[in-house]
């Protein structure tokens, strides 16, 4: 199958203050290369500070870093060039409800992509977004209502839509699964994996529960202090877990495959 | 005996429209020396539930109870007064998001010296104050930390978030509670974290002898610790039983729900694959489903579900549904036996 995303040497570090004559440096992301297939799922999990929240900002376009390049589709994403990237990497946040604008409607909200990135006329933006939302599992006569009228489970939906209705090739997922509750959540992994076969999507999932990648994902990269320390096929790493990283996250969870 | 023991207890919020039945009539018991799980999705309850339980709900929520006894006390009939009085000796809280709960003005040595009561510190006026910097150091030792004069001597945004939660454990401890209700104790924090202040809860509870209530939204994160488990659904009782009988058994659809959806529980299912899940959401409080609050979701409804079902006991397994689950399977097994038998 062929390679959808390719990341080369990716490597991020901030600047410290200190004196002109002593210069601090913190490296956030030591120098590290994967890459996703069309309609599979790469899982990063690791404990906060390892550097994978600022690996999935890299991604999206929303830092940039300090050395290394990023392919998709064997094209190379530059840097601040964000009308191509936007269009084919788009993100979901944990926290739904504190990442949709609440002066807006959902028609404005999904509107917004569409004028920025998209030449359609008004109709077909309409169009769209109906049914972009009956996709997600909603109704089209919900794009009148405001955020405030929906539950947990039914912002972290149209934050998929706000997702998908670009038609992209990579969805990340921050912690997008952690703050539902347990019976909304299986039902948006449901969604998730149908929306997989039928748009060809790579996620690239976040997270903490090792449950959720052993469900979800096809291959895992464990991080730790901004270093990739264990990656491969997901079943293999759970079952022989190598590094003293992942073996502390596994005993953590008192998780255990067979 | 039992420590306490709540019979249909509920729960009334006062609004413009009338009153709403935020939790209907459940029932709660926790024994000496036992971790109970109470577990259920937002909006279910458990939170108000263990409000009232220590009493901190505000006037606009009236409780009315059948039965609500703490070691054999009736708690209803004493006055607030001594009632607060009582709990506040006997019973401790511990919330979520330590770090919002802790004074960000005060030093953490500060805020753990005023819990400590001086009924517990003996000598005169003069020895008091150095006695209870014994008793803080010895407190924070008590729940793992070692490097207590650096936590003395910093405030709350200085320290992370587990010992945070450690240092609200440690001045839940200060009064030597026999009962520790746990809101939540780990939500927002790292799976290593969790681990760790779950491990103290379990410590706490061996050497102590001290029960707990572990309250959770997540079912598959606390069956490790707990020993018996209630399920609540939307302000109704849902399933009471030990740890395994929720978690192998489940009688009520909506339990069976939760363990069929959980990704830990079915490791044996492909990955992939879809999982097992309730339709629709949550009801809203203002919106809540007539009889068993779950039948809109639920995938066994009949039309008896429209009146609420009264809760049924099978070796102490009890569970508040119309049609359980698990006597369908004994029929049916039992028919397979007939048929066998017929054969034979």
């Amino acid at each position: 199958m062929s390679v959808l995303l390719d990341v080369k040497e990716i490597e991020k570090s901030f600047k410290l203050k200190g004196h002109w004559y002593h210069k601090q440096k913190f490296t956030a992301l030591s120098p590290l290369s994967f890459s996703v297939e069309a309609k599979k799922t790469l899982a990063i999990v690791g404990e906060t500070g390892s550097g994978k929240s600022t690996l999935a900002k890299i991604l999206v376009g929303a830092e940039t870093p300090s050395a290394g390049k990023i392919f998709l589709n064997g094209q190379m994403l530059q840097n601040k060039r964000f009308k191509q990237r936007c269009q084919h990497i788009r993100m979901i946040f944990q926290d739904s409800g504190t990442t949709l604008n609440p002066s807006l409607t959902i028609l404005e909200l999904l509107d917004e992509p569409l004028t920025l990135n998209t030449d359609l006329g008004e109709k077909e933006r309409h169009q769209l977004i109906r049914t972009t939302l009956q996709k997600v599992g909603l109704l089209g006569d919900h794009m009148n209502f405001y955020p405030h009228m929906f539950s947990g489970g039914q912002k972290q939906r149209i934050s998929l839509a706000r997702a998908i209705i670009l038609q992209p090739q990579v969805i990340i997922l921050d912690e997008a699964l952690a703050a539902l509750d347990p019976s909304l959540r299986s039902q948006m992994i449901n969604l998730l994996l149908d929306l997989q076969q039928q748009m060809g999507l790579a996620y690239i999932l976040i997270s903490h529960n090792l449950g959720i990648v052993r469900h979800f994902s096809d291959d895992v990269m464990v991080m730790s202090h901004g270093k990739v320390v264990e990656s491969g096929k997901t079943i293999e790493i759970m079952r022989t877990p190598q590094h003293k990283v992942t073996q502390k996250l596994m005993m953590s969870q008192n998780f255990q495959l067979k | 005996m039992n420590l306490l023991d709540i019979r249909n207890l509920s729960i009334e919020l006062e609004t413009p429209n009338g009153l709403i039945l935020a939790v209907d009539r459940v029932s709660l018991s926790i024994k000496e020396g036992e971790v109970r799980g109470l577990v259920g999705e937002s909006g279910s309850g458990k939170s108000l539930l263990a409000q009232a339980i220590i009493g901190v709900l505000e006037d606009k929520w009236h409780v009315h109870a059948d039965r609500f006894h703490w070691r054999g006390i009736d708690l209803l009939r004493l006055t607030i007064d001594e009632r607060r009085a009582l709990l506040c000796r006997d019973i401790a809280m511990i919330f979520q998001e330590p770090m919002s709960c802790l004074d960000p003005t005060t030093l953490i040595g500060d805020q753990l010296g005023e819990a400590i009561d001086s009924s517990q510190l003996s000598g005169f006026f003069w020895q008091r104050k150095k006695q209870r910097q014994e008793a803080v150091i010895k407190l924070l030792h008590k729940v793992g930390i070692k490097k207590h004069n650096q936590c003395i001597s910093s405030y709350p945004h200085q320290l992370t978030e587990a010992i945070c939660q450690r240092v609200m454990i440690a001045i839940a401890l200060a009064g030597r509670p026999i009962l520790l209700i746990a809101d939540e104790p780990t939500a927002a924090m790292e799976s290593t974290n969790q681990a760790q202040i779950f491990r103290l809860l379990a410590n706490l509870n061996q050497l102590k002898n001290m029960s707990i209530l572990l309250i959770s939204h997540d079912l598959e994160n606390i069956t490790h610790w707990t020993n018996t488990i209630t399920v609540m659904y939307s302000g109704q009782f849902v399933e009471a039983g030990t740890t395994e009988q929720i978690f192998n058994k489940p009688m009520h659809p909506y339990t069976r729900a939760l363990v069929d959806s959980s990704t830990k529980a079915n490791l044996q299912l492909p990955p992939k694959s879809r999982l097992m899940a309730l339709p629709g959401s949550i009801p809203i409080l203002q919106h809540l489903p007539i009889g068993c609050r779950l039948g809109p979701r639920c995938p066994r409804a009949q039309q008896t579900c429209v009146a609420a079902p009264k809760v049924s006991s099978f070796h102490g397994h009890k569970v508040s549904c119309h049609f359980p689950l698990l006597r369908e399977t004994v029929k049916k097994e039992s028919a397979k036996r007939k048929i066998v038998k017929g054969k034979n």
